[in-house]
This record gives C-alpha cells, sequence and structure tokens, in this order.
C-alpha cells in the first residue's frame, strides 16, 4: 500500500458515486428505469401521459453499451493517437452520448407511435428539451466509469490485466444492474405512485394509475429527475461507489501477492457486516411501523 | 491444438463454472418491475441483470487475482468475494429505500415465518401486494447466490487462461458462458424468485441440466477456439 493507490482508490470510489447518480437520473428521466412497464400501461387503461418512454432494453446492458462505446472510443485515442488521457475519455464520453441520443429519440418515437390507438400522443417539446438531459447524464455516467477503467488498467497497482473496453463493459453492466435495483425503488415506490397509504406497496389494482400532475401543470420526465437527485441517486450513487471502493481497497490495502488471505478475508468480514446490518435494519422497521392495520389472517406479528 | 489430460479436466472445471452460475442465479432474490413498486419481494431488477452484475464483478476481482498469482484458491475466493461484495452494497441500499423512502417493512409473501429469523410475515406483507424488500432470509439467500455466481465465473475464467494466457480473450469468452448459464436459468425462474425459500426454488433441476448440456457444448468450443489460435 501506498499513498497514490490510496488515494487512486478513493478517487475510483467518488467517480463510481458520480456515476451510479447520473446513471439512474439518466435511467429516471428517460424512464428506462423498471416501473417502466407502468408508463407503458398508463395510456392502454386511459391515462396518456407526458414522460418520456424510452425502455427498449434494460438498464444494464444500455450502460454497458455507452461506457464500452466511451472507452474504445477513448484507448483507440490514446494508443493510436497519443492523446492526453482526460480529453480523450472526454471525447470517448461525447461519442457515447451521442449513441444515447439516437437510443432515445428513436425509442421515444417508436413505443408513443405504437400507442396511438390509445390516444398517446408524441410531444416534440418532450424530446426537444428532455433528451439533451438524458444525454448529458449519460455523458456523466460514460466518462465516469471510462476514467475508472483507465485508473485500473494504467495507473493502479497491480495493473489489472483485462483491456479497458471489457473493464468498462463490466462496471457498465454492474452500474445498470445496481441503478436498476436501488434507484428503481424510489422511482416506482415514491415518484410514479403517490396516493398510496404511506408504508404500503403498490396495490394492484392501482396497475397503470401513475401520477400525471406535477407541482406546477402537467406532470414531465424532468420533474422525475428533479425528485429522484434528491434521494434515489445518490442512494444508487452510494451503492455502486461502495462496491467500486470495498472491492479495490482490500486488493490495495493488503498486497495481493503476499497477503491475498488478508484481502479476502476482510471480503468476507464486510459481506458478515452487511448481513448483519439488514437484520438490524429489518428488525428496527417492523418495531417502528408495525403490522399493517387491515391485516385478517391468524398468524400472530 | 492437443488433447491432453489437462484439457479434459480444463473442459470440467469450465463445466462446474457453469452449473455453478446456473444454480446459483436460482439463489438471488429478484423481483423485477412490480419489487421495483414495492408490490413483490426482492431486488427490483431481471435476474440476469443482477446475477451478472454480481457475478462479473466477480470476475474482474478473480482477473485481478490472476494477474499476480497462478493458485487457484486465491483466484476463486477473490471472484467469490468481489461477487458477494457486489450484490450485498445492493441488497442493503435498496433496503434503505424500502425502509426509509417508500416506509415499508420487509415481508415476504412465499412463506408464513422467516426460516432465518423465525419472524412471521403476512401481518407485514401489504394488501394487494406480495409483499416487498428484501427480509433476511433472502438477504442470506442473495449471498449465497452471488458466492456461487462469483465462484462460477472464476472457475470458467481459470481454465481459459491457462490454456492461452490471454486476459482479454478468456474475461470474453468467461462473461459469454456466465450469461448463457444465467440466461437459461432466467427461463427456468419465469420473472421473479425470493430466494431458497421460494416454492420456485425447486425446479433447480431443470437448469441444472440445460445448463449441463449447454455448458459442455460451450466448453468444447471455447477450449478448442481459445487454445488453437
Amino acid at each position: 500500500m501506498d499513498a497514490l493507490s490510496m488515494g487512486l482508490v478513493a478517487a475510483m470510489g467518488a467517480l463510481a458515486t458520480v456515476a451510479g447518480a447520473s446513471e439512474d437520473i439518466e435511467s429516471d428521466v428517460g424512464s428506462q428505469s423498471n416501473p417502466n412497464s407502468q408508463v407503458q400501461l398508463a395510456a392502454q387503461v386511459g391515462n396518456p401521459h407526458r414522460i418520456y418512454n424510452k425502455a427498449i432494453s434494460g438498464e444494464p446492458p444500455a450502460n454497458a453499451l455507452w461506457a464500452t462505446t466511451a472507452a474504445v472510443v477513448a484507448y483507440t485515442l490514446i494508443t493510436k493517437f497519443a492523446m492526453p488521457a482526460l480529453f480523450a475519455i472526454a471525447v470517448g464520453a461525447s461519442v457515447a452520448a451521442l449513441f444515447n441520443g439516437v437510443f432515445s429519440t428513436s425509442a421515444y418515437f417508436g413505443r408513443n407511435a405504437s400507442q396511438r390507438r390509445f390516444n398517446q400522443w408524441i410531444y416534440l417539446d418532450i424530446v426537444r428539451y428532455t433528451t439533451p438531459s438524458i444525454m448529458a447524464h449519460a455523458w456523466i455516467t460514460a466518462f465516469c466509469i471510462t476514467c475508472i477503467a483507465y485508473i485500473q488498467t494504467q495507473i493502479l497497482m497491480p495493473h489489472h490485466p483485462f483491456p479497458m473496453p471489457v473493464i468498462a463493459m463490466i462496471w457498465g453492466i454492474a452500474v445498470g444492474a445496481i441503478g436498476s435495483s436501488v434507484g428503481d425503488i424510489h422511482y416506482g415506490g415514491e415518484r410514479e405512485f403517490q396516493w398510496r397509504i404511506f408504508g404500503q406497496g403498490l396495490n394492484t389494482m392501482l396497475s397503470g394509475q401513475i401520477v400525471r400532475k406535477a407541482e406546477a401543470g402537467l406532470r414531465n420526465s424532468i420533474d422525475n429527475a428533479w425528485f429522484c437527485a434528491k434521494l434515489g441517486g445518490p442512494f444508487t450513487g452510494l451503492a455502486f461507489g461502495l462496491v467500486v471502493f470495498l472491492d479495490s481497497w482490500r486488493t490495495t490495502v493488503f498486497d495481493p501477492v503476499t497477503q491475498s488471505g488478508l484481502a479476502i478475508g476482510m471480503g468476507l468480514f464486510f459481506v458478515i457486516l452487511m448481513n448483519l446490518y439488514n437484520y438490524y435494519v429489518e428488525t428496527s422497521v417492523r418495531r417502528k411501523y408495525g403490522p399493517y392495520p387491515g391485516y385478517k389472517g391468524d398468524i400472530p406479528a | 491444438m492437443n488433447f491432453d489430460a489437462l484439457t479434459i479436466v480444463y473442459i470440467l472445471e469450465i463445466i462446474v463454472g457453469g452449473l455453478l452460475v446456473g444454480v446459483g442465479v436460482h439463489f438471488v432474490p429478484v423481483g423485477g418491475a412490480p419489487a421495483a413498486m414495492a408490490q413483490a419481494t426482492g431486488v427490483g431488477t431481471g435476474t440476469v441483470q443482477l446475477a451478472a452484475g454480481s457475478g462479473l464483478t466477480g470476475l474482474l476481482a478473480a482477473g485481478l487475482m490472476m494477474s499476480v498469482t497462478d493458485n487457484i484458491w486465491p483466484i476463486l475466493a477473490s471472484g467469490a468475494v468481489g461477487a458477494m461484495i457486489m450484490i450485498d452494497a445492493t441488497m442493503m441500499v435498496g433496503g434503505w429505500i424500502y425502509a426509509y423512502a417508500v416506509g415499508a417493512p420487509f415481508a415476504s409473501a412465499k412463506v408464513n415465518y422467516d426460516p432465518i429469523t423465525g419472524y412471521s410475515q403476512p401481518p407485514y406483507v401489504a394488501p394487494g401486494t406480495v409483499g416487498q424488500g428484501i427480509p433476511t432470509v433472502s438477504f442470506v439467500s442473495g449471498t449465497i447466490g452471488g458466492f456461487m455466481g462469483g465462484l462460477g465465473g472464476a472457475l470458467i475464467y481459470y481454465p481459459l487462461m491457462m490454456i492461452n494466457h490471454n486476459p482479454s480473450l478468456s474475461a470474453l469468452f468467461a462473461i459469454g458462458i456466465f450469461l448463457v448459464n444465467a440466461v437459461l436459468a432466467s427461463w427456468n425462474i419465469q420473472g421473479t424468485i425470493e430466494g431458497f425459500h421460494d416454492p420456485k426454488f425447486k425446479r433447480w433441476t431443470k437448469a441444472f441440466r440445460s445448463c449441463l448440456v449447454a455448458t459442455l457444448i460451450l466448453a468444447l468450443v471455447a477450449v478448442t477456439i481459445t487454445g488453437g489460435a
């Protein structure tokens, strides 16, 4: 362990936190999150809306595509054209954002056009001012993940043996999986359905009954981003940051050549700690909130 | 290339790795879109996505370990631990949102009592849903799933790397074999599963057989292609 390596691991954790946050907000603005089925369903049950709808693939493969595109472009510029790394990564992220723009607009037009029979309109103003926001968030995600891949393969000791684009692809899949698992609960459970009783999940009866009115006027996807940036995005960033930081920290503090046992043991310690912590959260929440008032079964709480 | 006894051992290792991935996916508590709206127990994403996310994080850890040592045990352990860290961090932070943002206690609708803590479940299942959050049994099950996924990924990567000594080629083949097994297992699960206490878990033998056939073919192809170059 040396000071530079620890600084690099800290930087990777910070970059991952930003990448996770921007990934979740990107998917919330574009409604590529899990509750997208409700956005699609809403028009069919009689609620046409102004929410962006671009879920034509899951978040993990989509983010893997953007991160890998950025990494491939950056890697080419660095190795073949001797461009400075930071500049090359920025160019790579810009190319990835362009890919994202094509993906977003074609998905929006395709999905909403297919719902014409349910009176769902295509809103050109939504495309015009929401798409740049989606692209900007994708740029941040691609930039941060490519930076992490660059640090892991070029600077951090020992260098990671995988090439930069493969690492970017793996982290892209991971950030998508985390954004989909963590951030979507805040978007779906908190933002799309707000008239359910606090403490309840979404009743099946409410499927498709998404909230369509915003604080001022009709709800659109920018309102979703405004809300999700407060908790869902940062928590996603926290989860991805924890993954990148804890996983790199244990092999940086303990030399993998001579202290591999300690590095693995430290990882196991983190895992046991998180299991115990989840048990604590479950117990404390059960104690604080209690059983549902309307419960009629014969099993005691 | 020579098809000697060592090659057969490598093929067997890849097959065992693939089977570990296929069975491990059944342990991961996944609720898909309903879970993202606190309508079902588990993590709010798809089976393949979460399994791939955790298993491939494990592959990164295993790859790093393999660049400094040839000893198989630290490589496998590192892969398994990396995957467990990923899946646990995801479930833990997701649990915070269920607990403190949506405000729902964790509950499973598939069992009356949590097999690990003994807590009663039905009184805490919100009306009109099939549970929400990640109760202890699902969390532990997810950790086991991450362990098996990471171990499987590392066990696929190790023999490929021993044959061709090319990390990028081996990593890409490992990712491919990993995803095939994860997708096969997901077809078996059909959407959502809560962990090893879920009745659907009993179907794992079907996935085991399919993964065995698929990985056998993939192992032969992978060993031949990557070794013949």
